[in-house]
This record gives structure tokens, C-alpha cells and sequence, in this order.
């Protein structure tokens, strides 16, 4: 863990309707800021949470754009930086040069995406919160950042909820 | 490998056993193991000295007899670019289309599909005259401002392939992410230490599946259409000729379907053994090798139309250019490879109809070694045969295959064979978070489904 | 291949800086021509690097005695072309006597005199070998013989003074000389002399086995004529008529071809005649003298014979008499069995019935012939009896060209002293005690009488490649040590020995006439008139059936190919890779069988047979050919060699091993035996550069009757009327879509470099003058500097052939249906739609803006697709380093230094000689005036005989091309495809009967 650790208490589920139940009990409490620990998507989480779409389709159309862009500028600028004729063909063709502007798209498209995949993720620091190795097999863990005060309230809730195991990590 | 017990579409294991069972995988190999990784390697170093005795005396080593100028090396190419296809097929189309029989196979494959990609493009480096500058293919600025020639297929080619070898690398790493995770999270020692590298900090925190999910879903929806064309354009470097035999509108499609069709192939021989050798044998099932047996009978069926149709074209056309081609390719010199390819393709994938034969892995196995070497067979038969006899029957010659050719071939296999087993060894070959999304969480009220 | 250059250019300075201590030392005799020999040191003002120097001279490769220029970069020689003042080839050159460049530089050669120690060879100072010589011909006392192969000229005068000086005998002794058609000469006419034919007067020809447009008689001078008199000009054309037993280039190109049995042919001529002399009237005089002894020889008796039908004979007498002056001809190698002297004497008479004596057929020229096979015999007796002390070979190699059973070997052994001349260790040099290698013709003085009123001039036009000796100089210092009988030999050098006697001809000033003759190649005088010839009285001597030794199944008929002649082309890659014209077979010896002779044997192409003679056996691939009869295998002569060099050495078979020399008549038989074929298990694969020989209906080599052509039809037009659509691949609107396109390619091509007015080259090629002869090939693989590749490499069909003559056989197929073969220059097409173009990664491959398809060697990666893309597959790949072997040292001294030399794994093709196109470009830049059209002749048209091709600008409207590509029988190949080519063909002309 990282010298800074973020205050709050981490439970660990094995049912998931039972995580289901803590995190909107945490909601309507108030509390915003969770992380929830899964080891594969799971809907009925991602409903609960329910978080704006993510941002991720707006760097694949950002980049799917300039590579379109890129492939015609980039082979209509280079035939016509040299023109030679070849088998009687005009000197930029358009049609072949489709081809290279699709694999450009397709190229751009999905770095972009990848970019923004990581790009976002690390927008929201899970620096200082804790984890448990489990969380990659198979519980499900929800971690809530709270000060020393509402500490009892929440473990008391995440206990009710069925929480397997509730720690706390103190500042 | 015979008869194997029926199971229900969805695993029965819990996430815990789906883990353990996934890790079962990266432990300590068996024999059988390195003995498949030492053969891979020298293969591998087969075909290397073959490169360098071609490099050494010129290219004349191998079996070319113009105007057969392309041949064993092109055919081998389009081969492993065919292979290449299954992976991003099953893992991005079939991921869209939702069927949930992928999650099991898919990660497989797609390391297939890398490695596949990988050896093809060897060959277009292999077979060109002066090896020593195949980057000219490349639009780099250089002292002359000389650019390539953007409207020759083969440039296409070159673009085609390594947006195809980036995208679907990235789709594969991507897609290890979280389990390279899980894995991190069972090791220990230096093993840790080098997966918690390549884990990417992944926790598997709601913020980052957000994004995952979403990201993820975009990579498919691009390396779909991307799939179709790499093929297409592969296609088009003898569409877009003028030689009988070549110059055809089907190619592409006909390709394409050609390609998932090796690619499927190939996913059985390796997935057969494979599962042996893993020990999956509840993660990959019948049900599995059952729908993969009916994507091969389907790219069959339609590799079986496209062949008639070729024939019928020829002979509709009156093209006496394309009908001497087909003529001679059944009937000509080269008749046994013509023979080869409709019988492995054609004929032998109507034999997936019987749901018997699907099931038994013995006859898949059996009947994917004849994809394989039908479909490479199919790439010979279009390219060599093809160029043999074309427009002037004076300048009409037989191609030749010597020890170069089979040099090349061989040390391709072993390449391919050797990422391939070291994948299988580090990372899971199952993808873990996929299965286990498809595995209910627990409940505590009337728990499980 | 940079360090190629490097190793040519040091090799060069090498031979120079020998030259340099050669003529310190020998007193500049043998190099006397040093002042035209550039030293980089001190410039010559005639000498200007990157300036070609051009020298006239004689070709020696065989007894036509063509002139030839020779091209000269740096002083040495880079290429040989035909001299246009020349009156017997008038400026284009034969693939032989282009190859003799290949001979200068043959890795191969004599290095320097030599002496046999044992079984080895000691290396000797000049000096040394010359008193050897010497000392052996004074004490020889008059035991003396000379074998020359050298045509009559200066230097076989001074061989002969020489000889008779010593009371020694000399034979001339050529193995292809004219001894039948001489004896017949002399048997009808009482003239010892061979006749001088005109084919271009000729209205209808008949050959009677005479291969005129290949091997007999001064091949290139007859191409010429033929291509006048059967080239389709317009209006009428000569019909060719060929009998014989094997379908050979003369055979291919005729109107008909009558496979009759072998030694039929002096029936078949008296045939004819009798039935002209009965049908005719006005028969000279004389001839009709005759018709009493021809009246044994009726049509019927006459097809008995022949194996032809009355009708035929008949139809065929008749045809030759319509028209006149007809010419009928008869000789040559391939018909040379015992009958050989009846034949010509059963020709020449049926030459003077029909009054062609005179016309076409003209005594009186004088054409050399040697002393014949008569007199070898004799000096075989003479050296078995132990008669001959020193014999000097001279340009000939008789141990290779005479058959064993001549117990030339034997007698050979018995002289005690053997000396030889020739440049290269061949099997008689071998075979002799002491070698005084002589000069190549193209680095010594010399000169040739091939007819009279031509006197050929030979000068040296490079230093020496080695360490060798002017045969002459030989002579004459030879003469000065020994004294005696020689000391009346007293010219310092034989160039001065030659000089003086150009000087003492008759005629002005001496010194003008000699720079003349040395500016022209010699001095011409026209020829003189026929000698009117009067009918001797014995003239239809009693004609007996040839008598064949054995009792064989087959008779064996030895052929003479076209590039390896009688054997001393056979060290020279350019023809042993340049295909026969006929079999297009490369590297290696062939069994040409009957395809039912080859069913009922059951053998296939390349099976190896041995064929077995009463006098020997020899063993070769078969090759199954339709153009030989079913009772006659045919062998070429002049391959298998047993030494001549490493490219000569263990090439196929020598034929002559079958072959029994006697007969007497004073000719060699070569049809003379009869042989069995025995099947081995063996199978070699033919050197075939054709891998289909049938056109399958692709309209490749177009033909159309005499009859459309005068109309004036278009090829399309005639084969309508004959009932055979050309088919059409596009349909109409798909034309109509394409004429758009081209107008839209043609605005948009208005671009850049493209823009302004430039010269668009193309090409027209004449298929009813071209014969199929191959010159051209020869002639592009020496101005490009094409490599050889091999026999291994030409089995995979990756010979290099920028131009190559594609042959195509028709008919044949089933019996009755007469067979034929067409044949198609093909190169680079230049296409305007070049599919070749846009395929190229790289841009290698470009249409220049003057029409050429360009390939930009070191632009070019390999990947060959443009070779895929080429429908005329013309487009030759580099798959190993062929330049470095082709050409080893000292060969690398005739590359063309304006030719880029290959390296490994680019694609090369014919690029339209743009090297010429450019220079010419240059000069007229230089002279400040346009390109007018003949400035640019590409090295195969100019090398062609039957001035088939014709190159310039076709946007020129004047232009000779761009008139040709109006001709009504122009068509281009692969029409349909809309590649649009450069190279627009002119179908060829068949001038049959309609039965």
C-alpha cells in the first residue's frame, strides 16, 4: 500500500445481491465516492452504480476521423509529390486509395480507444484505497472512503447487508 | 481425445474453481510439452537457415520456374493470413453477435491469430528478390523523397496487415488485462512481480470496468470490419491482376470465407490436443467444438459454392483465357493439387452434416488436418496454377517445389508453433473474467439461479 | 553489381599494360596496329572515352564473308553489326557471326604458345615456339602438311606459297563446304564452280532439302532476297516449296512442306522437269535434248519414289514454270547423303528448263569452295603411311569434324610433329605437339575473297586479349629462322605483307584505295555477269537410289543447327542459350522422332535413347516432332565435344560417331546410315524454351491466303471469311466504356513531365519477311548485356531472352492435314495500359513520357508481381547473381558499358534499346534539330536479315513505323485484354493453292 492511505472501511462480499443491497443502503446514505471491486463485470452492480456512459467512443471517433483524413492526404500529397504514370492511371486514383484510408481509420480507431480506455481509468486514482487479492477471484469487495466518525454507521450497515468480512483502514 | 460427456452450455464451477482450474494451466508443463516446444524450434531453426542460404545464393534456390513467380513462399503467406482470421472472427464478430460459446475458445485463438499474423508477415519479406530493402514498401522519407506506389495492391497489403497485426495485438493484450490480474493475485515470487507488470495496476474497480467494458466493446466493433478486409485486400493482390484464375469479383468474399474457414481448421487442431495437454476438459466442451464444427461446415459450404461458381464462370464467360485455366486446373499438370483442394474443402467439410462427426474429436481432429492442407492447397492452386498457363501457351511452364520451398514451410510452422506453446504456458489460455461473467455471483436469499 | 565494373575495368587495364611489354617486346609485330591501340596515357585525337569507335572489318564465322562494323568503347570490341556497303549481307549480321564476340573473349582461348611436355602443356616464349617450328619444317624435308580451314584470302595464298615452298601439300578443308553442287557444276554445265543464287528475282522457289535461310550457302545474303521476293509487298509474293524429309527453318517458312523420303529429291527434280519438257514447248534447244532421258521419270514413277501423289508432281512443275523466273536449290548438309551429286545435277537441269540458268541461278561468281573430303582422305592415307613429319593445323579442327571411322585419330598419331594454330584448345590442338595460338580475326589483318569482285578487309580493332600471334607473323618468322627453302619470305610482318598486296591491285593511287578499303570494309566490284552455260551432253547421267549402311529400322539424318554450325559455335553461351529455331532446344543434343514413330516405341520428350549405328552409338533425349518422317531420325550436328573449352565441353553428343566416311565421290555422306533405337531408363530433360507449341486459337501469330491480302483485308476480315470469328471478349458496350476511359486516361495523362510534346516509339514487326532465324536474339543479349544462364536454369524457363522468337506449330494433328509452324518476335510491348505499371510497390516499374515502359533496376525490390501481371510474360527476373557467372573474365570485356549490368533479384526486360533512343536524342540535341525518323534502330532491328522490323516515333506521322501500323494486316497480340501495345505485328502471307 501507498504511504498515503485513503480512510474508510473495505467490506467483501460473496453474494452479490447482498453487495447490491450495501452499496444503494450506502447511497442512500449519502456516500458517493465508493469502489466497487469485481472480479468481471457484473449488470446488477453496474446498475446500482449506475455511472454516466463512459467517455471511451469519443476518442474512437476522434481518432477513426484523422486516420480517414490521414490515409487520403497522406496518399493523394505523395502520388502527386512524384507524378508518375502507371498503367494509364490517373495520378492520385481515389479508389485505391480508399483501401488505405479505411486501414488507417481502423488503425487510428482502435489506438485511440486503447488510449482512452487507460487515459480514463487513471483519471480516478485508487491510490491509498485497498484491495484484496480475492477481489480477482471471487468476492466482491466495496471499499468506502469515510472519516473516523462515520466509521460504526457504515460497518454497521455493511455487516446487516452480509458482508463477510468488514475492515477498517484508518488515516 | 474420443467421445466426450455431454455438458450444459454454462460452466457449473464456481469463480473460485474457474480460477484454479485457469492457473492449473500455468503450472509446472509435462514432458509432452517440451517436447512440442524443442520440435517447434527446430523447426524454427530450419527455416532460418533456409533464409539465409537464400539470402546467401538468390532467391533461384527455391522451385520458381517463371512464369510461376509467385509461389510456395505467396501460398504459405496467404495461408497463415487465412489462419490469422478465426481469432479476431470469434473473439470480436461472434463477441458483438453476444453467442456465448466464444468466451471459452476465444482467447486461444485470438493468440493464434497474433502469431498466425506474425508468420505471414515473414513472407512477403522472404520472397521478394533483395530482401535487404523490403522497408522501400514503407512510406518513409528518405534522402529522395521517393514514396511508394499506393495504388499497387501489395501496398494495400502492407497496410492491411500491420493495422491487422496491431489491432488485433492490442485486442489481445487488452483482453488479458484483468486476468493477468487474477493471476498476479494467486502467484508469488519473481512470478508476481512480473505479472503484477503487465497487470496495468488493474484492480478490477468499478471505474475501470466502466471504461473497459465500453472500450472493449468499440475494439470489436472496429477489428470486425477490419477482419473482412484484411482479407479482401489479400484477395484483391490477385483480383486486381489480369490473370485467369485471378482476376475474379467472388475474391473477396470467396477469401474470406476461405480464411475463417483454415482459421476455424486450425483453431481444432491446436484446441484438440490443447485441451488434452490443459486439462480443460469441462471448460471446453462439446458444446464448444460443436458450434465450431458447424462455423466450419458453414465456411465449407460457401468456399464449396464459390469453387462451382468459379467453374461456372469460366465456362459461362467463353473466356477461352479463363476456361483453359479452370481446365487445366482439374485436368492439367498440376491436377493434383486442383484435386487436393476441392476434395479437403468441398467434400470433406460436407462430413461436419452428421452430428456424430462433430462430437467426436478424433474425426474433427482428423478433419481439420485435412482443412488445413486443403486450404493450403486452395492458395497453391490459385497462385502457381494459375500463373503456369495464362496468355501466351509458349511461355506456359510447370512450377517446381525443391528443399528451399519446404525449408521456408517448415521453419513457419516452427515459429508459429513456438510463440504459440510459450503463450500457452504464461498466460491463461481461458479467459477467466469472461467465463466468470457468465457464472452467477452467489445470493444469499435462495442463492445461485 | 558494382564490383562486376570493378573487376572489368581492372581485368582491362591489366590487358592493356601486357600490351604495353607485348609490343616492347615483339618488336611490335604482332600488335603492329598499336598506333590504334589507346593507352589512357597518351590520348589518341580518334579516341574519345564514352565515344564508340567504329572499325570495319570481315566476319570469319563461316565462308560467306560478310562485313561487319564493330563497335569499339575504350578500345575493345563491344558488338558486332552488319556493314551496310557490304554487298553480301548489306548491313544486318547472322546470330553466329555476332557471337564471334564470344570467341574474342572466350574464357577458353590459348593463352599463350605452348609446348607439349608428356601429357601436360609447357608455357613458351614466342621466340622458342617459333624456332621449334622452324627447326621441325627445315629437317622435315618436304614431309610437310598444312590443314586450313581459312577462306580464300592473303593469308591462305602466303599458307599456300608457303607450303609449296616447302614441297609440302595443303588441304583446304572446310567440313560444310559445296562439294556435291560443284562436281554437278561441273557434270551439267562444265563449270567447276558453286553457283550464285538470286532469291530476291525469284518469282516461285523450290527447295530440295536445302536449308537456305539457316545453314547452306551465305545465309544472310539469302535471308534478304527471300524476305523480298516472298515479304508480302502489296500485290504477289514468290511461293516456297520445300521437299525433304525433316521440317527444317526453311521448311517452316515455306507455303508447303512434302516430307518426301530421303535421297528422293533428284527423282522428284526430273520429275518435274519432264513434265515441263513434255507439257512446254519453248524449252531451250538443248534441253529438249533431254526429254528422251527424262521420259523415264513420270509423275507415277516419280511418286513411287517420292511417297507425293502424280497430281502433286505434276501441280508442282506446273507452278514452278508459271512463274518465272522460279529458282529451284539444292544442297546443304541435312541432304548430303551419297545421291548428293545427283541431286544438284537433277536440280540444275531442272533449273535450265525452265530457263532460270542465267536468271536466278548464276555462274560465275565465284563462290569459294575448299578442296573437299576427297583430298582429307587422301592426306589421311598419306599421314598413316607415315608420309607427313610436321603438320600444321590451321583454323580448322578435323579430329572433331571428321567421323571416326575416317581413322583420322589413328593417322594422326603416326606425324611426329604436330602443330597448331587455334585459338582455343580444341580436340586437335589437343591432340598436337606444339600451339602457336593466333589472333582473333577482330584483333589481326587479314582479308577475304568470298566471291569475286569482294575483297573483305580485316583489321585489328584491339590489342590482343592474350598473349597470341598473327598466323601470318607465325609464317613469316617462322620462314626467317628456318631459311632455305623459306628465305625467300622476306615481308617484315604480315601486315606489311597484306598491304603490299592491297597496294599492287590495280586501280589509283595505292594509298587512297587502301584507306578506302580500310574506311569500307574492303573493295567491292560489282559482280560480275552469269557466264552463259551450255547443257553438256552427259547431263542426265543415270540417277541411282542413295545407298544407306546398316540395316536399321530409321536413317539417321544429321542436321547442321543453325548456332553451333559444324561444331565451333558450340563455346559460346549466346548460341548454345539461343534456341534452335526450329525445336526451340537450348544446351544439349536431341533425337527429333515422329510423334508415331515415338507412340509405337513408346517413348515421350525426353526419354533417352540410344541410337545405334553400324560405326558407333550415341545416346540422347527425344524430342517428339511432327515436321520429320516416320521412317527418319533427326540429330543435330556440332554439339559433344570433347574438349574445345568448358562451355563446349560434355554438351550433348556428336552425331558423326554414327557415321561411316566412305563412299568415295569426294564428299562426306553424313545421310549415309541407318540406326536402331534401343529405350534406356535414363531421362533427361529437354533444354525447352517453349513450354506449349500450340497457339490453342489465341490469334498469337496471325496468318491470312494471298488472296485476302491483296483484297486488302484485315486480319479480322479474312478469318471471317474463312469462317473463324476472332473471338471477342468485350462486348460492345463494354468497348464503347473503354474508348471513355482511354479518352479520359489521355486528359489526364496531360500532367507534369507528361504534359509537353514528346515522341511516342513503337514498333512494327513483319511476319510474313520474319523467318524465325533468331539474329535478333544474339543481337539483344549483346547489346544489353543479357547473362546466359544455363542448363539448369533455362529447364526452369529462366532464360533471360528479352526478345525471344516464340514458335508455334499448326496443324499436323490428324493425318492429311498438312503441318506447319508459324513463329512471333516477342518483347516487350511497351503498353500504353501497362499492367506491369500500376502493381509495382515501388514505382520501378513506369511509363515514361515518351511511351516506353520504364524499369528503374535499382528502384526495384523483386516482389515480381509486374512478371505476374504481364500477359506477354517478357519480363525476366534475376533469381541468382547470372551476371557474375555469364560473364567471367575475359567475357566481362565485351559488356556494353551504356548498359547497366544486373544484379541479383531485379526484374530486367527489353527496354527498347532506350540507351540508343537517348544517344540519338543527344546528338540531335547537339546538331540542334529534332529526331528524324531512322536516327534510332534498335539493336535487333538492325541485326535483323529480312528487315522485318521497323522502330521510330508514331507520332510522327511520316515516320516509316507509323505508316507500317497502317498496313491492313496489322494486328496486335492479346488484342482484347486493352493493354494497348506498342508493337503492332503485320500478319504473315500464305501463299497456298486452294486445292
Amino acid at each position: 500500500m501507498a504511504a498515503k492511505t485513503v480512510p474508510g472501511v473495505l467490506a467483501s462480499f460473496a453474494h452479490v445481491d447482498a453487495a447490491v443491497e450495501a452499496i444503494s443502503g450506502l447511497k442512500a446514505r449519502g456516500f458517493r465516492d465508493l469502489t466497487v471491486y469485481t472480479a468481471s463485470p457484473n449488470h446488477e452492480i453496474e446498475e446500482v452504480l449506475d455511472q454516466p456512459v463512459s467517455w471511451v467512443r469519443l476518442f474512437t471517433l476522434i481518432g477513426g476521423l484523422t486516420g480517414v483524413t490521414a490515409g487520403f492526404a497522406m496518399t493523394i500529397w505523395m502520388s502527386n509529390d512524384w507524378p508518375l504514370l502507371v498503367g494509364g492511371k490517373p495520378i492520385a486514383a481515389i479508389p485505391p486509395y480508399v483501401v488505405l484510408a479505411f486501414e488507417l481509420t481502423i488503425l487510428y480507431g482502435s489506438l485511440c480507444t486503447v488510449a482512452g480506455m487507460i487515459i480514463l481509468s487513471l483519471v480516478k486514482s485508487l491510490k491509498g484505497r485497498p484491495f484484496h487479492p480475492r477481489f480477482s477471484d471471487d468476492l466482491i469487495g466495496v471499499f468506502v472512503p469515510c472519516s473516523a466518525d462515520q466509521t460504526p454507521a457504515v460497518r454497521e450497515l455493511l455487516t446487516t447487508a452480509g458482508s463477510e468480512e468488514v475492515t477498517v483502514h484508518g488515516a | 481425445m474420443t467421445a466426450i460427456v455431454h455438458q450444459p452450455h454454462h460452466p457449473t464451477q464456481t469463480h473460485a474453481e474457474v480460477t484454479r482450474d485457469v492457473l492449473a494451466t500455468l503450472s509446472t508443463p509435462s514432458r509432452a510439452y517440451y517436447m512440442a516446444l524443442f520440435g517447434a524450434v527446430a523447426m524454427f531453426l530450419i527455416g532460418l537457415f533456409t533464409f539465409v542460404m537464400l539470402l546467401k545464393e538468390g532467391l533461384g534456390l527455391a522451385g520458381y520456374t517463371p512464369p510461376v513467380m509467385w509461389s510456395v513462399y505467396i501460398t504459405t503467406f496467404v495461408f497463415w493470413i487465412g489462419i490469422g482470421h478465426a481469432g479476431t472472427l470469434i473473439s470480436a464478430i461472434l463477441f458483438l453477435f453476444r453467442s456465448p460459446w466464444r468466451t471459452a475458445v476465444y482467447r486461444s485463438t485470438e493468440a493464434m491469430t497474433v502469431f498466425a499474423v506474425m508468420t505471414a508477415a515473414l513472407f512477403p519479406i522472404i520472397h521478394i528478390g533483395r530482401q535487404w530493402i523490403f522497408y522501400w514498401l514503407l512510406p518513409y522519407p528518405n534522402e529522395r523523397w521517393l514514396w511508394p506506389n499506393f495504388k499497387s495492391p501489395l501496398i494495400w497489403d502492407v497496410f492491411a496487415i500491420t493495422t491487422y497485426f496491431t489491432v488485433s495485438t492490442t485486442f489481445l493484450i487488452v483482453g488479458l488485462v484483468p486476468d493477468v490480474a487474477a493471476v498476479r493475485d494467486k502467484v508469488s515470487g519473481w512470478r508476481k512481480t512480473i505479472y503484477k507488470l503487465f497487470s496495468l495496476g488493474w484492480t478490477g474497480a468499478d471505474s475501470q470496468w466502466r471504461h473497459y467494458s465500453r472500450g472493449y466493446l468499440y475494439l470489436a466493433a472496429l477489428a470486425t470490419p477490419l477482419v473482412l478486409s484484411v482479407h479482401s485486400v489479400v484477395s484483391w493482390d490477385f483480383a486486381m491482376s489480369i490473370i485467369p484464375g485471378w482476376h475474379g469479383t467472388i475474391f473477396a468474399p470467396y477469401f474470406v470465407a476461405g480464411a475463417i474457414y483454415s482459421g476455424i481448421g486450425m483453431v481444432l487442431t491446436l484446441l484438440i490436443p490443447l485441451r488434452r495437454v490443459l486439462k480443460l476438459e469441462h471448460m471446453l466442451t462439446e458444446y464448444h467444438f460443436d458450434n465450431l464444427a458447424k462455423l466450419t461446415l458453414l465456411t465449407g459450404s460457401i468456399l464449396f459454392y464459390a469453387y462451382a461458381m468459379e467453374y461456372f464462370v469460366a465456362w459461362y464467360s467463353g473466356n477461352t483465357f479463363e476456361q483453359t485455366t479452370f481446365w487445366r486446373r482439374a485436368f492439367g499438370p498440376m491436377w493434383w493439387a486442383g484435386w487436393s483442394m476441392i476434395i479437403c474443402n468441398a467434400f470433406v467439410s460436407q462430413l461436419l452434416w452428421f452430428r456424430k462427426i462433430r462430437t467426436n474429436l478424433t474425426s474433427l481432429f482428423i478433419i481439420s488436418i485435412f482443412v488445413n492442407l486443403g486450404m493450403w492447397f486452395e492458395r497453391f492452386v490459385i497462385i502457381a496454377s494459375s500463373l503456369s498457363n495464362d496468355y501466351l501457351p509458349y511461355a506456359w511452364q510447370t512450377p517446381a517445389v525443391t528443399w528451399a520451398d519446404w525449408g521456408i514451410l517448415i521453419g513457419s510452422f516452427g515459429w508459429f508453433g513456438m510463440y504459440f506453446l510459450l503463450f500457452a504456458r504464461t498466460f491463461p489460455v481461458v479467459a477467466i473474467q469472461e467465463i466468470k461473467e457468465m457464472i452467477p455471483y452467489p445470493r444469499k436469499h435462495g442463492g445461485g439461479h | 553489381m558494382p564490383d562486376q565494373e570493378n573487376v572489368s575495368r581492372r581485368k582491362f587495364l591489366t590487358v592493356l599494360g601486357v600490351t604495353g611489354a607485348g609490343t616492347a617486346a615483339l618488336s611490335g609485330c604482332s600488335t603492329s596496329k598499336v598506333e590504334k591501340l589507346i593507352p589512357y596515357l597518351v590520348q589518341d585525337e580518334d579516341q574519345v572515352p564514352g565515344i564508340p569507335t567504329w572499325y570495319a572489318s570481315t566476319c570469319t564465322e563461316c565462308a560467306a564473308g560478310c562485313g561487319i562494323h564493330v563497335k569499339t568503347r575504350e578500345a575493345r570490341a563491344i558488338k558486332l553489326e552488319g556493314n551496310p556497303e557490304h554487298p553480301v549481307n548489306a548491313g544486318t549480321l547472322c546470330h553466329r557471326g555476332q557471337a564471334a564476340l564470344q570467341g574474342l573473349y572466350n574464357p577458353g582461348r590459348t593463352k599463350g604458345p605452348m609446348v607439349r611436355e608428356g601429357s601436360a602443356w609447357k608455357a613458351l616464349e614466342w621466340e622458342d615456339a617459333l624456332g621449334r617450328l622452324a627447326t621441325r619444317v627445315s629437317s622435315a624435308a618436304g614431309k610437310v602438311a598444312v590443314i586450313s580451314g581459312a577462306g580464300p584470302g592473303t593469308l591462305s595464298d602466303l599458307l599456300a606459297e608457303w607450303t609449296t615452298a616447302l614441297g609440302g601439300r595443303l588441304v583446304r578443308y572446310e567440313p560444310f563446304d559445296r562439294t556435291p553442287e560443284r562436281a554437278a557444276n561441273r557434270q551439267v554445265f562444265g563449270v567447276d564452280e558453286v553457283a550464285w543464287y538470286d532469291f530476291a528475282g525469284a518469282r516461285h522457289i523450290v527447295s530440295f532439302g536445302a536449308d537456305f535461310l539457316e545453314t547452306w550457302g551465305p545465309v544472310v545474303e539469302q535471308q534478304r532476297g527471300f524476305a523480298v521476293a516472298h515479304g508480302f509487298a502489296g500485290q504477289g509474293m514468290a511461293k516456297l516449296v520445300y521437299a525433304g524429309p525433316r521440317m527444317n527453318l526453311t521448311g517452316m517458312n515455306a507455303d508447303e512442306w512434302h516430307p518426301i523420303a530421303p535421297g528422293s529429291e533428284s527423282a522428284l527434280a526430273l520429275g518435274m522437269a519432264n513434265v515441263i519438257l513434255s507439257e512446254r514447248t519453248t524449252a531451250p534447244a538443248d534441253a529438249n535434248a533431254l526429254s528422251g532421258a527424262l521420259a523415264a521419270w513420270s509423275p507415277e514413277q516419280v511418286a513411287n519414289t517420292t511417297g507425293l501423289t502424280p497430281d502433286t508432281v505434276r501441280r508442282m512443275a506446273r507452278e514452278f514454270i508459271s512463274a518465272t523466273p522460279s529458282l529451284a536449290v539444292a544442297g546443304g548438309i541435312g541432304a548430303q547423303h551419297r545421291g548428293a551429286i545427283d541431286v544438284a545435277a537433277a536440280v540444275n537441269i531442272l533449273n535450265y528448263v525452265a530457263g532460270n540458268v542465267g536468271q536466278t541461278v548464276k555462274l560465275g561468281a565465284g563462290l569459294p569452295s575448299s578442296d573437299g573430303f576427297g583430298a582429307m582422305e587422301q592426306l589421311i592415307a598419306a599421314m598413316s603411311a607415315g608420309q607427313i613429319e610436321v603438320l600444321l593445323i590451321h583454323d580448322a579442327n578435323p579430329l572433331y569434324a571428321l567421323p571416326r571411322t575416317t581413322q583420322f585419330a589413328e593417322a594422326l598419331a603416326k606425324v611426329p610433329f604436330k602443330v597448331s594454330t587455334s585459338l582455343v584448345l580444341d580436340e586437335t590442338a589437343a591432340a598436337s605437339d606444339l600451339l602457336l595460338p593466333s589472333h582473333h580475326p577482330l584483333e589481326r589483318w587479314d582479308d577475304l575473297r568470298p566471291r569475286a569482285g569482294v575483297r573483305g578487309l580485316m583489321q585489328p580493332v584491339m590489342t590482343p586479349v592474350f598473349n597470341t600471334r598473327h598466323p601470318g607473323d607465325v609464317l613469316l618468322q617462322a620462314a626467317a629462322k628456318a631459311g632455305g627453302a623459306l628465305a625467300r619470305f622476306t615481308a617484315p610482318s604480315f601486315e606489311a605483307h597484306l598491304k603490299q598486296q592491297w597496294g599492287a591491285q590495280p586501280g589509283a593511287d595505292p594509298g587512297d584505295a587502301w584507306r578506302s578499303a580500310l574506311a569500307r570494309g574492303g573493295a567491292y566490284a560489282p559482280a560480275p555477269a552469269a557466264r552463259p552455260v551450255q547443257l553438256a551432253a552427259e547431263a542426265a547421267a543415270s540417277v541411282t537410289a542413295p545407298a544407306f549402311d546398316g540395316d536399321g529400322e530409321f536413317v539417321l539424318l544429321p542436321f547442321p543447327s543453325s548456332m553451333y554450325s559444324d561444331g565451333r559455335g558450340a563455346n559460346r553461351p549466346w548460341l548454345l542459350e539461343n534456341p534452335d529455331p526450329v525445336t526451340k532446344i537450348t544446351w544439349g543434343s536431341w533425337i527429333e522422332l515422329h510423334p508415331e514413330t515415338a507412340r509405337r516405341l513408346d517413348v515421350r520428350d525426353g526419354e533417352v535413347l540410344t541410337v545405334r549405328s553400324p560405326h558407333g552409338t550415341v545416346a540422347a533425349p527425344v524430342y517428339v516432332y511432327a515436321g520429320v518422317r516416320q521412317d527418319v531420325v533427326a540429330m543435330p550436328l556440332g554439339l559433344g565435344h570433347t574438349e574445345y573449352g568448358d562451355y563446349a565441353k560434355g554438351v550433348g553428343v556428336n552425331v558423326l560417331d554414327l557415321l561411316g566416311g566412305k563412299d568415295g565421290k569426294g564428299f562426306l555422306p553424313y545421310v549415309s546410315v541407318k540406326v536402331d533405337l534401343e529405350k534406356t531408363s535414363e531421362f533427361r530433360k529437354l533444354g525447352r524454351t517453349d513450354g506449349n507449341p500450340r497457339q490453342l486459337g489465341r490469334h498469337i501469330a496471325e496468318a491470312m491466303p494471298l488472296a485476302d491480302a491483296r483484297k486488302g483485308m484485315t486480319v479480322e476480315e479474312s478469318l471471317k471469311q474463312m469462317g473463324e470469328e476472332h473471338h471477342e471478349i468485350n462486348t460492345e458496350l463494354e468497348h464503347e466504356a473503354l474508348a471513355g476511359f482511354r479518352d479520359k486516361q489521355v486528359e489526364k495523362q496531360k500532367l507534369g513531365a507528361y504534359a509537353e510534346e514528346h515522341p511516342r516509339w513503337g514498333m512494327v514487326i513483319d511476319l510474313a519477311k520474319c523467318t524465325g532465324c533468331s539474329s535478333c536474339v544474339t543481337a539483344c543479349y549483346s547489346e544489353n548485356n543479357i547473362p546466359w544462364v544455363g542448363y539448369e536454369n533455362v529447364t526452369r524457363g529462366r532464360e533471360m531472352s528479352w526478345m525471344r522468337i516464340e514458335r508455334y506449330f499448326e496443324g499436323g494433328t490428324e493425318p492429311g492435314e498438312p503441318f506447319g509452324a508459324r513463329v512471333v518476335p516477342m518483347l516487350c510491348q511497351h503498353c500504353e495500359n501497362a499492367p506491369c505499371e500500376p502493381v509495382c510497390p515501388v514505382y520501378a516499374s513506369y511509363h515514361t513520357a515518351d511511351g516506353l515502359n520504364g524499369q528503374v533496376y535499382n528502384r526495384c525490390v523483386g516482389t515480381r508481381y509486374c512478371s505476374n501481371n504481364c500477359p506477354y510474360k517478357v519480363r525476366y527476373f534475376n533469381w541468382f547473381p547470372f551476371a557474375k557467372k555469364a560473364f567471367e573474365s575475359p567475357l566481362d570485356l565485351q559488356l556494353n558499358p551504356e548498359v547497366t549490368v544486373r544484379a541479383r533479384g531485379v526484374m530486367e526486360k527489353c527496354t527498347f534499346c532506350v540507351q540508343r533512343i537517348r544517344g540519338a536524342q543527344h546528338q540531335a540535341r547537339l546538331e540542334d534539330r529534332g529526331i528524324r525518323d531512322g536516327d534510332v534502330v534498335t539493336a535487333c532491328q538492325q541485326a535483323c536479315p529480312s528487315g522485318a522490323i521497323v522502330f521510330g516515333n508514331v507520332a510522327d506521322p511520316g515516320s516509316r513505323v507509323a505508316q507500317a501500323k497502317e498496313n491492313h494486316r496489322g494486328y496486335h497480340v492479346l488484342e482484347e485484354i486493352n493493354v494497348r501495345s506498342s508493337v503492332t505485328y503485320l500478319a504473315r502471307v500464305l501463299h497456298r493453292t486452294e486445292a
